[in-house]
């Protein structure tokens, strides 16, 4: 039973590394999300709802579809992926920057979604209001809207920080199982359960998923409600 | 609250019960290692047209022997085992998972060292070589730990004194055929995999074999799974008949069984 | 000083504003519906008028014919609403502050202090709108728009959501930046009651349309 929670050096490499994916991945996403979000909350324009589709197509495919599809673009002999490497390099497969692109993909639309209804549910009249104030439509985004926007902002970008932690389809198909560079979590516990006497050291990894996704749970609703307090309206 | 409690315990109950109960038809189920997918999938075919009478069927699974070995351990509803080395056959025979006496070694291959088509490089297959040099980038093959594929490379490497300088190059993938094909798209610069792999695919070139001597002898062993349906037994023949030779011998396989 | 030539058609609605001011403290009195609010939006920048232009003391905020069409930020027009528009997440301070923000550190703080001392804001500076009373948020929210120091102070119907008490408490603060500061000011209602005690200007909107010259 005391194994259950003797963590080797190669599994504690596997969690930094899914951590590390993760926190890029976040990282990488943030702006454009909440851009993409502000747009769709706020804007109407030509082609939106071709937009609203793409940004959730990841969402609805099985994620080894956008996987084979980074592939398809960015893969050494990709439409995209050639240049990059002809002239940059730069080579995506095998690599934890590949599989921050995956998981970027796949929790793209989660962080779209959940900021695109905080943004929704701020009330436009005070936008209005702080122009009328003299604020430039940046200053009232990053002083009005985003501050009231922001527990709707938390919830997304735990949930894209989850989803990566927890990304498998797309991941294994464009960058592959490696050991060290992108065999996070789900990855190694797969790879564990394909091995005779991989049976504990999966259990071991299942049990780490199961607590961080946990403490996932339980920051994201802390923060949400500090954000709600500093917020504090009342309906008047 | 109990009656929850008791559909809550028969499940749990059921769900530990081997999945071989599970399944009530009588095809044939053959586990084979992953470079046999190709020349099984043929056999199969041609077996089920041999035998339409019965209107058998062959239901085929193909993967790393080691990931099949595992799953057969866990109870999966194998009734035909082929793998690619003997480590993983025997694995299972000290489980008592094989019937007494059906294992057969059928046959043999080649490893040989590939490179993306037009994209071969040159190698003397002799210790002093600077492999490492040889090519840029990752040379890919089934994962060393477990795959049969990527444990004869390993030995090949470490009898030509390349694998040290090898192994921070390498990928082990889950199978030989996953190997293959990032050779194939060029994520690899380079694969170690069989000779019969290499022969299917136009994407890539064989740029040296491996000789014999530096691994254990490849052989295919073939075995009966504990509790395979009766009509298993037809086709586990049939894959040492003339027939079954000639399509083996077809696609480059050795023939070890007479 | 002002001078506003506007029309608007939207689906049941048809603003037709023909309007010339040269008093500081104007009002424009007129039924629900009647269009005062669509008439405040379209001189802050906030509705778009078909055709028409806007001009304070020279200076063209709109011009349809000339393609201006200044942008609702840049208008320096203050604006105080029915429903205050205090931002929830910003302590009275800051709501104040807010359209002050560009002015010297120096300028805004004796800002800070006149407006504060004219209406009796002192006590509510470090409270959050949610403590605060509908008249202590209205006086926040003319206080608010006056630090921005605007070229024209518009109210709409600033007292409309008070009771009669309420109202009664904020008409003397009214009364006083009316009076006392250098501002051209529009006020907007449909109380008689409360206008006479500002103005003696009056335009009268019924159906969207004004026309006046005063």
């Amino acid at each position: 039973m005391l194994e259950l929670v003797k963590f080797t050096p190669a599994e504690l490499t596997i969690l930094l590394l899914s951590l590390k994916v993760a926190i890029f991945c976040v990282l990488v996403i943030s702006i454009p999300a909440i851009a993409t979000a502000w747009l769709l909350a706020r804007k109407s324009f030509y082609g939106k709802s071709l937009l609203d589709s793409l940004v959730h197509l990841p969402m609805v495919l099985p994620p080894v579809v956008p996987g084979f599809i980074l592939l398809v673009l960015l893969g050494r002999q990709g439409w995209i992926g050639k240049y990059l490497y002809e002239y940059f390099g730069i080579s995506l497969a095998f690599t934890w920057v590949g599989a921050v692109v995956a998981s970027a993909v796949m929790a793209f639309p989660l962080l779209v979604r959940a900021a695109r209804q905080g943004i929704a549910q701020v009330d436009r009249q005070l936008e209005i209001a702080a122009q009328t104030l003299g604020a430039h439509p940046l200053r009232v985004f990053f002083t009005i809207t985003l501050p009231l926007a922001l527990p709707g902002i938390i919830t997304g970008l735990i949930l894209a920080f989850s989803r990566s932690l927890g990304e498998f389809g797309a991941t294994i198909t464009f960058v592959g199982n490696i050991e060290g560079e992108t065999r996070t979590l789900p990855l190694a516990i797969y790879t564990y359960t394909q091995v005779p006497d991989g049976d504990i050291p999966a259990l071991r990894l299942v049990i780490l998923s199961l607590l961080l996704a946990l403490g996932a749970l339980m920051l994201s609703e802390k923060l949400e409600r500090k954000a709600n307090r500093h917020i504090e309206h009342q309906d008047d | 609250m109990i009656k929850q409690l008791a559909v809550l315990v028969s499940l749990c109950v059921s769900a530990w019960m081997p999945m071989r109960v599970a399944y009530a038809d009588d095809s044939i189920k053959v586990f084979a290692a992953a470079s046999l997918t190709n020349v099984i999938s043929q056999i199969a075919k041609q077996y089920e047209q041999e035998n339409t009478a019965n209107q058998t069927e062959i239901r085929t699974s193909f993967a790393a022997s080691s990931a099949l070995a595992k799953q057969i351990e866990k109870g999966a509803p194998a009734d035909i085992f082929i793998s690619a080395d003997t480590q993983w056959m025997q694995y299972l025979q000290n489980k008592k998972l094989i019937q007494a006496n059906t294992q057969v070694n059928l046959l043999g291959n080649q490893l040989v060292l590939i490179a993306p088509a037009g994209k071969r490089f040159k190698v003397n297959m002799e210790k002093g070589f600077d492999i490492a040099a040889a090519f840029s980038g990752k040379l890919c093959t089934g994962d060393p730990a477990a795959v049969p594929v990527g444990i004869y490379a390993k030995q090949s490497l470490t009898a030509l004194n390349w694998w040290s300088s090898l192994a921070p190059k390498l990928v082990g993938t889950q199978d030989v055929r996953s190997a293959l094909v990032l050779v194939e798209r060029g994520e690899c610069d380079a694969g170690i995999v069989y000779e019969t792999d290499a022969n299917i695919s136009d994407k890539v070139e064989i740029v040296a074999k491996f000789p014999e001597s530096s691994h254990e002898p490849i052989v295919y062993p073939l075995g009966l799974v504990v509790g395979a349906g009766s009509n298993a037994v037809g086709f586990y023949r049939y894959l040492s008949s003339p027939q079954a030779h000639a399509v083996f011998t077809k696609y480059g396989f050795t023939v070890l069984a007479k | 000083m002002i001078e506003i030539v506007a029309t608007l058609s939207r689906k049941r609605f048809k603003l037709d504003a023909h309007v010339a001011l040269t008093h500081r403290v104007t009002a424009l009195f007129g039924p629900s519906g009647a269009g005062k609010s669509t008439l405040l939006n379209v001189i802050a920048g906030i509705a778009h008028p078909d055709s028409g232009r806007i001009l304070i003391d020279g200076v063209a905020l709109f011009d349809a014919q000339q393609k201006i069409d200044i942008p609702v930020h840049q208008r320096q027009i203050g604006l105080v609403f029915q429903d205050h528009r205090l931002f929830p997440h910003l302590s009275v301070e800051r709501n104040l502050r807010y359209g002050a923000h560009r002015f010297e550190s120096a300028a805004q703080q004796k800002g800070l202090e006149e407006i504060t001392a004219l209406l009796e804001l002192g006590s509510l500076l470090r409270q959050k709108p949610y403590q605060l009373s509908g008249g202590e948020k209205q006086r926040v929210a003319l206080g608010r728009a006056l630090m921005s120091k605007p070229r024209l102070l518009m109210l709409d119907e600033p007292l409309a959501s008070l009771d009669k008490r309420l109202k009664s408490q904020i008409l003397p603060y009214l009364k006083r930046v009316a009076e006392e500061v250098e501002i051209p000011m529009i006020y907007v209602s449909h109380s008689m009651d409360e206008i006479t005690q500002l103005t003696d200007h009056v335009m009268h909107i019924a159906h969207g349309k004004v026309h006046a010259a005063i």
